[in-house]
């Protein structure tokens, strides 16, 4: 148990912190809704009803979608441009999906390669992208869910204001849609920036995600 | 709308499926009882099937909610559609639009003798 923890150490701390985020997210949001049900004339509902409720599920799904667009952007992006000088990039003249040696796929597979690296044709076509086709269908998903439960608590909001309701096709040319989309889509990308830049310059020592201490800021994909 | 699970493929498919029809009868029933009390003439009956602050908004000058709701125009008509989202829903009438908010005792009318303007709310002759 305890080699366990030690050794998925990091997942576990990031399930964890993930869970107790979500359950504060769960407490002040259904506070939230209370407030404006009050405010709006209305009745106010219980937790079980916030975190089964439209309004919840539209806030949790719009940052999904952003988080794992995020993470398919710089897996894919990083696969053919490079940043001179980033521990998050390849080194300038590695673009591009790279040969079957390098990546130990096919003949060149080794004794611990997974089965589906070993092989050829579309099963190592699809193994290949794998991370890419999960978080991408992660992200399409997520940002469907946001669209229609976006859909049912735009909805909800527009009647508690006296006002028509929209069919999903409405929504999603909504400002409403949009907004909520691109402000997550925004500070998704400048954090990528500022991990791909700063860390030319920076150092967390100990960290793979920064290089060495004593590294050249010109250098590049070296860990820590 | 209540959607069954916060993980995003059973948000989808819950917020798919759960958009609405099953609750449309006890919206429309809230509905067609308001102007039940309306076409009898029963003031009390009516405010009591209005929301707590629409209520209050018709006890106005020292009249009191039962009184002022039988002056004022409301239309009805015959139930042409509703559509209900979460705890709000509207109800189309052949000459009118009903808003109502679902309360723990049921639907309770928010609007009603109601006009469109366009992008702007709608302007109601009861309203909260």
């Amino acid at each position: 148990m305890r080699r366990f923890v030690k050794d998925n150490a990091l997942s576990l701390f990031f399930l964890v912190t993930f869970l107790i985020a979500l359950a504060g997210q769960s407490v002040a949001g259904t506070a939230d809704a209370n407030d404006r049900r009050l405010a709006d004339g209305g009745a106010t509902i219980s937790w079980s009803q916030y975190v089964t409720s439209s309004d919840f599920a539209v806030d949790v799904a719009e940052n999904w979608q952003s988080e794992y667009l995020q993470f398919l952007l710089f897996i894919l992006a990083t696969v053919w441009l490079v940043q001179r000088g980033s521990p998050e990039s390849k080194k300038p003249g590695e673009e591009g999906g790279e040969s079957d040696a390098e990546q130990r796929t096919g003949r060149h597979a080794t004794p611990g390669s997974p089965e589906w690296a070993r092989a050829t044709g579309l099963r190592q076509t699809l193994y290949g992208n794998s991370l890419g086709l999960v978080m991408g269908t992660i992200f399409v998903l997520s940002w469907l869910a946001q669209s229609v439960a976006g859909t049912a608590s735009y909805n909800e909001q527009q009647l508690s204001q006296l006002q028509d309701p929209v069919s999903w096709g409405g929504y999603v040319m909504s400002p409403d849609f949009w907004d909520r989309t691109l402000q997550n889509w925004q500070s998704e990308l400048l954090a990528v920036l500022s991990m791909v830049v700063l860390s030319v310059y920076l150092r967390q020592r100990g960290s793979p995600e920064s290089k060495p201490v004593g590294a050249p800021h010109g250098e590049t994909a070296a860990e820590g | 709308m209540r959607v069954r699970a916060v993980l995003v493929v059973s948000v989808l498919a819950v917020a798919l499926s759960g958009c609405a029809s099953e609750e449309r009868s006890p919206a429309e029933q809230a509905v067609t009882r308001f102007y039940a009390a309306v076409h009898d003439r029963d003031g009390s009956r009516a405010c009591s099937l209005l929301t707590p602050e629409a209520a209050d908004g018709l006890s106005v000058g020292g009249q009191s909610c039962a009184k002022t709701v039988l002056e004022l125009d409301l239309p009805g008509g015959q139930v042409r559609e509703a559509a209900v989202w979460g705890d709000e829903a509207q109800v189309r009438l052949t000459r009118d639009t009903v808003f109502l908010h679902r309360f723990p005792r049921g639907w309770l009318v928010r609007g009603a003798g109601c006009r469109p303007r366009g992008d702007l709310p709608y302007r109601c002759e009861v309203r909260s």
